[in-house]
């Protein structure tokens, strides 16, 4: 089954042409990995696809349906996920508030109306399932402020899969993330494998893609250069050019 | 002993008309500036009903509140599409239009000499104008508005309106409707600034626009920012703190021409040490995608 399909997307802020005509398919329970130069407009992409920006041109359907001109909050409601570079945790809530926060989501908002509904008990204790998966159960009660950049990823990613997304937009996931740490969220990312979830993620660093892509889209001045397996990708001469430039396509 | 009523009467309205601002201003981060208009449109609602139209105490306050939600989805409506600073002068911008109307649209709000002699009311046979009896009925309007401000504070909702106020997008990408939250949070406060305007004419008596000021705003606001925005008891704390705290003044000797001015400045200036003592964490940095 197709999960989502991108068809001649461009996207300008004024006279700028970020996003050039991108083209790309997604079958349902693939992991894809997305790389390209700065400027080369992966979280424009990504913008596009999770509603904060309107294309200017192109067509995106996701599971059947025109998603291009849709809301935010509407798209979310259909399964798509979106992790975001700079940690999108709410701070001064406290970790478990922040699985409860998107696991209410879901649901009818009468029947977490009280605080001492029934509901709130049992998705509290969802909750801790939750953060177990990821080692954060101790941090249950601290606030998400204070969690090391990681942790915060750890549970932005968590909290994603908690809310039912079906299609994850992962930016970055490794950005501010301690090398130690890394392996924890390739952990996590293998676990969404696992639960079947479609998986796109942005990444700058392509021997921790290679982890797990068995497919890499290259970016380059918002058009779609490569689009292969990860060992045709790094002999490739195209991507030599995208990223050392080689006279015409250098674009830092 | 009467004086003590009358300060407990004050501390029970500013509570509720606190506690009110408290959901969109401390929870929401939206910096309404438009509440104590919607307050005066609920003093003037019940004013008018009760003299004019002779109207009973249910009736009035029911209105009230009605009158002033639709009036914050007027506001809400137009004003919440703006973002951030715009919103705050988009709310300034509007609470000047209720000013102007309540100086100048003299056929109905008599302008300056204010709407006089509004009856108190009676109720279940109870004669309210005694100050003791209507500090009851205050009160227990007090607890039942903290009762259900407390569960929207502390349910999915309040969890909601958070979420938007931290990170926008990030709440957007739950599947919240962060505009319908905001639009919510707007009508929950102005509903209780128009039942605190209701209560606060049934007591005066006496109503005229210089009660809904610009220095009326920046009390209640002094009182959210010094119970800490956000929090419950804090707010209820602080405006009693607050209404008593310039009281002591009353028996120094003290000309009224000065005294009034004094409060005020007394407020302005614990408003701003706080906002300064307390910058970096009042309202946690904006952030963006």
């Amino acid at each position: 089954m197709t999960m989502l399909q991108v068809s001649d997307l461009t996207f300008k802020i004024g006279s700028t042409q970020i996003l050039n005509g991108v083209d790309f398919t997604i079958e349902a329970g693939e992991t894809v990995g997305i790389i390209g130069p700065n400027g080369s407009g992966k979280t424009t992409l990504f913008n596009c696809l999770s509603g904060f920006h309107i294309p200017s041109g192109g067509a995106i359907v996701y599971q059947d349906k025109s998603i291009t001109k849709m809301k935010p909050y509407r798209r979310a409601e259909l399964g798509i996920g979106r992790v975001f570079q700079n940690f999108a945790v709410f701070k001064e809530m406290t970790v478990s508030e922040n699985i409860v926060t998107a696991l209410e989501s879901r649901m009818s908002p009468w029947k977490t109306f009280f605080p001492w509904s029934k509901q709130n008990k049992i998705n509290k204790q969802k909750a801790l399932e939750y953060l177990k998966e990821v080692g954060l159960e101790e941090k249950a009660e601290d606030k998400a402020g204070s969690l090391s950049g990681g942790q915060m990823r750890l549970l932005e990613i968590i909290r994603t899969l908690a809310f039912g997304a079906e299609l994850f937009l992962l930016d970055e996931p490794t950005a501010g993330v301690s090398p130690k740490m890394k392996e924890d969220v390739a952990n996590l990312i293998k676990l969404l494998m696992k639960e079947g979830k479609t998986i796109i993620v942005i990444e700058h660093d392509i021997n921790f893609i290679h982890k797990f892509c068995k497919r890499i889209i290259v970016l380059d001045v918002g058009r779609v250069v490569l689009d292969d397996t990860p060992e045709n990708i790094r002999t490739s001469p195209v991507l030599q050019e995208v990223y050392f430039g080689n006279g015409k396509a250098a674009n830092g | 002993m009467d004086y003590g009523i009358h300060l407990l009467i004050l501390i029970c309205i500013y509570t509720i008309l606190a506690q009110g601002l408290n959901i969109p201003f401390g929870v929401g981060h939206l910096f309404n500036l438009a509440h104590v208009a919607v307050y005066a449109v609920g003093a003037y609602t019940t004013a008018l009903f009760s003299t004019e139209l002779g109207i009973g105490f249910w009736g009035c306050i029911y209105s009230s509140m009605a009158i002033a939600g639709l009036f914050s989805l007027f506001i809400g409506g137009i004003s919440l599409k703006l973002s951030h600073d715009y919103f705050a002068i988009g709310t300034i911008a509007f609470s000047s239009v209720i000013s102007a109307l309540l100086i100048n649209w003299k056929s109905v709000t008599r302008g300056v000499l204010g709407i006089p002699g509004i009856p108190r009311p009676e109720l279940f046979g109870i004669d309210f104008y005694e100050n003791s009896n209507f500090l009851v009925l205050v009160a227990v309007a007090m607890v039942i508005v903290q009762f259900v401000l407390y569960v929207f504070l502390r349910n999915s909702y309040g969890r909601t309106l958070r979420a938007q106020s931290e990170y926008e997008q990030g709440a957007l990408s739950l599947a919240k409707n962060t505009v319908r939250a905001r639009t919510v949070s707007f009508l929950i406060s102005s509903c209780a600034a128009g039942l605190a305007g209701s209560f606060y004419a049934y007591y005066i008596n006496y109503i005229d626009p210089s009660s809904f000021s610009l220095v009326e705003m920046i009390f209640v606001l002094t009182i959210v920012v010094v119970g800490k925005p956000g929090s419950f008891w804090g707010i209820t704390a602080s405006t009693a703190f607050l209404v008593l705290l310039p009281e002591p003044l009353r028996f120094i000797d003290i000309p009224p021409s000065i005294l009034g001015p004094m409060r005020q400045m007394l407020y302005s200036l614990i408003l701003f040490g706080v906002v300064w003592w307390k910058k970096e964490t009042l309202f946690p940095v904006e952030r963006t995608v």
